[in-house]
């Protein structure tokens, strides 16, 4: 069984962010990065599939500057066999189209049975990445996956609605599965496993090879929403009030309509 | 010289910080509190990300990583729950590294593998009632017996005590030969008829790290279990203790930094005279001061870890790195306390018991004096 | 402008999002036209066309079926905007959509102003204004960020195409009703010492459903055993950042609002205008909250 999983590294959220110079993403100094919450599910998964068939190779795929190697070692160090690391030093310049094309371009004649993604990405979020690759790839894809089990080529998983309740769908390998939070529990890399991750294959293979899209859509500008004026007081008589304070939230937070 | 990590220690150390806030750093309070010692947390499951071996080669069911990720790891775990960080110490660097040092082949296979996959656990008995900075004073006797030997005496303060399986114990083999000649070090295990436990010591921190007493009384162990050269036992023991210096220095630098992080969350938040106290310089100054000794602390450690996993003699390194880290996580916690005020004093807050937990980094594993003796002979000798 | 509208339809019924795609049409000023598959004699309050698929036939889930029903209207009305819901539907199918027509397409839009699409960066830290650069585009809409609007009934229009699909929907689970676990709640209302008495928990637990939340408290509220201890926010409880913190009687002591600061809009209820809470509070009600609270949820149940 062949595999393959896509991440991304980012920032941890945590992070002060800065506007950087172009005025058209965060500044990329000074952060802390870590693998993309959502792809740690993807690359958990593929790690169980793999031990469920009992035999598979598995790819680990992320597109970025040589920084990115750090995080693919990681999901090395959690069981994926080899990494091809796209190099790509403007990789945040990159719309998901492009992103989706060079994940295509790789995949494309590789034969892989299933392909995990994280259901989006904790920056940029645009959760495009995943079905976008599997519609280049002519393959079926099912997003926001909760649950996930595999048993003779057939795959039965479960989707992630809103208010809690899942969807539960089957689909033929081969497949694309964006995954949610929650699909799994990852496991913690070992540290011998961390050791050995150095001997793994990681692969770097310039973005130009791959890359055959243009971008569809251009970032105008990145900015910090205006403060929420903080403060507010209200006095008054409590009917008043209330009415006031749904205003007010109707208004600022999308809380009610 | 390269003054960054490698890969693989960057991902250690986010592994293991990640594992101790989620996992560890949860009921760290509450442990504390009860004085209650967990082991499938705070040992098997480090069992499981493969610590309690971390040193030792893969063939001895090790990871065949470095001091410096050792040090990394101990950090982090200590950084959260401070006892936790003592269990892995002491189960590493004073129950299984003698044994990798000084072992035959034989006692590698048979107690140095289990101890690095964490399968058993590590302690190490050496002081006493009358012998702690004297260690040279050991009372405790071993008397041959036919092939065996019988253990007899008292061991105070030790930590692991209790769950532990496979004890480092020193006694004296030779009553003719003077101080610290005439001791040897042997591996006892821990359902050896003759061989029982103390009291448990109630403690002012590292509360959840169990330390009792152990007493043999006419314990026979086999002469297979004579650890060096009969007489080589103060030997072993320093040189253990070199590497547990490591141990220690990385835990007071853990307990050190975690309370730094929390001061400094504080004091960005709390808000008195209209604004956060950050703003007042006597308080940034304090941080500033806090932060750069943790950082030489931190830097002293490193240095000591990389000479041991170079092979280069390391004990001057290892001495001034827990000198000046656990002086540094005394100062650092105090300061802490003092930051978050009357918060900082109440259990509400983690600092009151990082500041417990810290004193103890200037005591055992030889004394801050101590330390201070063997690096002035370093440099006076 | 034109735009198409992706309406959404569960168990029977339209969702309440559909009325936010008329709202957005409505605000961008846009000539519209609706696509759902659905069905039984639901309909949205809508007054234009409704291309209608069966859902019966096409099932609630069937991707491919459904990209190639609504990729049918898309080229009887040629739109230049086709419109989501980011949802677990809408960003599903829409990345399925953009492809077909070599759109562009903009997720989780949050603003609209003048033509200017913003979506939001960084667990909405930051915002983002996009350009796309294909005359048709494709955008989701967050739940929430535009007003509902609409009303009438719709003219239907049939539509049907090839049922078939490479997945398949097997049926629904329900949500599982486990402990409540505050971490990930969008709305918490939270009870403080000021609600007086444990009988008054009840008046913050219906204003945290009239808002579609939980109910959670402070330190004092749990150590007096008038809430279990899952609900307590604060350094010994939980860390919470939902969309609404309210905090009812709460003064706002600072392990309190360590647990509670991060939360993206707080209105604090508290009689004492002083209260240290108002430092953190984006609006501070001075009122008392045994009043005020009641108020508050009627007035949010009436609509």
């Amino acid at each position: 069984m062949k595999i393959l999983v896509c991440i991304k590294q980012v920032p941890d959220m945590e992070s002060k962010f800065k506007v950087d110079g172009a005025g058209t993403w965060y500044d990329t100094g000074d952060l802390a990065w870590r693998m993309n919450e959502y792809d740690e599910y993807g690359v958990e998964q593929a790690v169980r599939l793999k031990e469920q068939v009992g035999e598979g190779d598995i790819t680990v795929l992320c597109i970025g500057s040589d920084k990115v190697k750090e995080t693919m070692k990681k999901a090395l160090a959690m069981g994926c066999d080899r990494g091809l690391h796209v190099s790509d030093d403007d990789v945040s310049a990159r719309e998901p189209l492009q992103i989706a094309s060079v994940i295509a371009g790789f995949a494309k004649d590789k034969g892989f049975d299933v392909i995990f993604t994280g259901m989006q990405s904790q920056d940029r979020g645009s959760g495009q990445v995943g079905v976008l690759t599997a519609e280049i790839l002519a393959m079926p894809s099912i997003t926001t996956i909760v649950d996930f089990a595999y048993d003779g080529g057939t795959v039965t998983a479960k989707r992630e609605l809103e208010g809690g309740i899942k969807a539960i769908v089957k689909v033929a390998v081969p497949a694309l599965f964006t995954c949610q939070l929650g699909l799994n529990k990852p496991r913690y890399p070992t540290l011998p496993n961390i050791m050995k991750a150095k001997k793994k294959e990681l692969l770097s293979v310039p973005v130009a090879d791959l890359l055959e899209a243009d971008a569809r859509q251009q970032t105008v500008k990145l900015y910090f929403p205006e403060k929420k004026g903080g403060g507010l007081v209200l006095e008054g008589d409590a009917p008043d009030l209330a009415a006031q304070l749904v205003q007010i939230l109707k208004e600022k937070t999308t809380v009610l309509s | 010289m390269k003054f960054e990590l490698s890969e693989e220690q960057s991902l250690i150390r986010e592994t293991v910080r990640d594992f101790a806030e989620t996992e560890i750093g949860p009921s760290a309070a509450e442990r504390d509190e009860e004085e209650r010692f967990d082991r499938e947390l705070m040992f098997d499951s480090l069992a499981e990300l493969g610590l309690t071996g971390i040193v030792f080669p893969e063939e001895y069911g090790g990871a065949g990583a470095d001091y410096i990720s050792y040090a990394i790891a101990v950090e982090e775990l200590s950084r959260v729950c401070a006892s936790t960080g003592v269990t892995l110490s002491a189960h590493l660097s004073l129950g299984a590294n003698p044994i990798y040092l000084f072992g035959t082949e034989e006692q590698k296979q048979q107690f140095l593998t289990p101890l690095a996959t964490g399968e058993k656990m590590g302690a190490f008995g050496l002081t006493e009632p009358a012998a702690g900075s004297d260690a040279g004073s050991t009372k405790t006797t071993a008397v041959r017996d036919g092939d065996d030997w019988i253990l007899n005496g008292t061991k105070i303060f030790i930590t692991n005590a209790g769950e532990a399986e496979t004890y480092l114990v020193l006694a004296r083999t030779d009553k003719e030969a003077q101080k610290h000649h005439g001791i040897s070090a042997f591996i006892v295990s821990k359902e050896t008829d003759g061989f029982s436990f103390g009291k448990k010591e109630k403690k002012l921190g590292i509360r959840s790290s169990p330390t009792m007493e152990i007493v043999f009384e006419n314990c026979r162990i086999p002469g297979t279990n004579l650890l060096g050269a009969e007489g080589e036992g103060f030997r072993v023991a320093m040189k253990t203790l070199d590497g547990g210096r490591i141990g220690i220095a990385s835990q007071a630098l853990g307990i050190a930094q975690g309370a730094l992080d929390q001061a400094v969350a504080y004091a960005k938040e709390r808000k008195q005279f209209d604004r956060p106290i950050t703003a007042f310089q006597g308080v940034s100054f304090q941080l500033a001061d806090m932060a750069t000794q943790i950082e030489a602390s931190r830097l002293l450690v490193y240095s000591a870890a990389y000479k041991a996993s170079a092979g280069l003699p390391y004990s001057q390194a290892s001495a001034m790195a827990k000198l000046m880290a656990s002086e540094t996580a005394m100062k650092v916690t105090t300061q802490a306390v003092q930051i978050l005020g009357g918060y900082g004093y109440t259990r509400e807050f983690p600092v009151e018991r990082m500041m417990r937990d810290a004193k103890i980094t200037e005591i055992y594993e030889g004394t801050s004096e101590i330390q201070r003796l063997v690096i002035g002979n370093s440099l006076t000798r | 402008m034109k735009v198409l509208l992706v309406a959404e339809y569960r168990d029977g019924q339209f969702l309440a999002s559909t009325q936010e795609l008329v709202g957005f049409a409505q605000q961008m000023g846009a000539e519209s036209a609706m696509f759902a598959v659905g069905g039984g004699s639901a309909l949205p309050a809508y007054d234009g066309t409704l291309y209608l698929a069966d859902a019966a036939q096409y099932g609630e889930y069937n991707p491919d079926a459904h990209k190639q029903l609504l990729l049918s209207v898309i080229d009887q009305e040629k739109p230049d905007m086709v419109v989501f819901s980011h949802s677990s539907y809408g960003w599903d199918l829409a990345p399925r959509i953009a492809f077909s027509l070599g759109a562009a397409q903009i997720s989780e839009v949050v603003e609209a102003s003048d033509g200017a699409l913003v979506v939001p960066v960084c667990n909405a830290k930051l915002r983002r204004q996009v350009q796309p650069s294909t005359s048709m585009c494709v955008v989701t809409l967050q739940a929430g960020a535009f007003t509902a609007a609409g009303d009438g009934t719709p003219a239907v229009k049939e539509i049907s195409g090839d049922a078939g699909g490479a997945i398949t929907f097997e049926g629904y689970e329900e949500a599982e009703a486990g402990g409540v676990d505050l971490s990930k709640s969008e709305v918490i209302v939270s009870a403080g010492r000021g609600i007086g008495k444990p009988e008054n928990v009840a008046i913050i637990e219906e204003l945290a459903q009239a808002l579609g939340g939980d109910y959670g408290a402070s330190r004092p509220v749990v150590d007096s055993e008038w809430v279990e201890h899952n609900r307590q926010v604060g350094t010994t409880g939980q860390t919470v950042s939902p969309k609404l913190y309210v905090a009812c009687g709460i003064s706002g002591a600072i392990q309190h609002l360590a647990g509670m600061k991060k939360s993206e809009f707080i209105v604090a209820v508290n009689t004492d205008k002083d209260a240290p809470i108002g430092e953190v509070a984006d609006v501070l009600v001075v009122a008392d909250l045994k009043q005020f609270i009641p108020a508050l949820t009627e007035k949010i149940k009436a609509g």
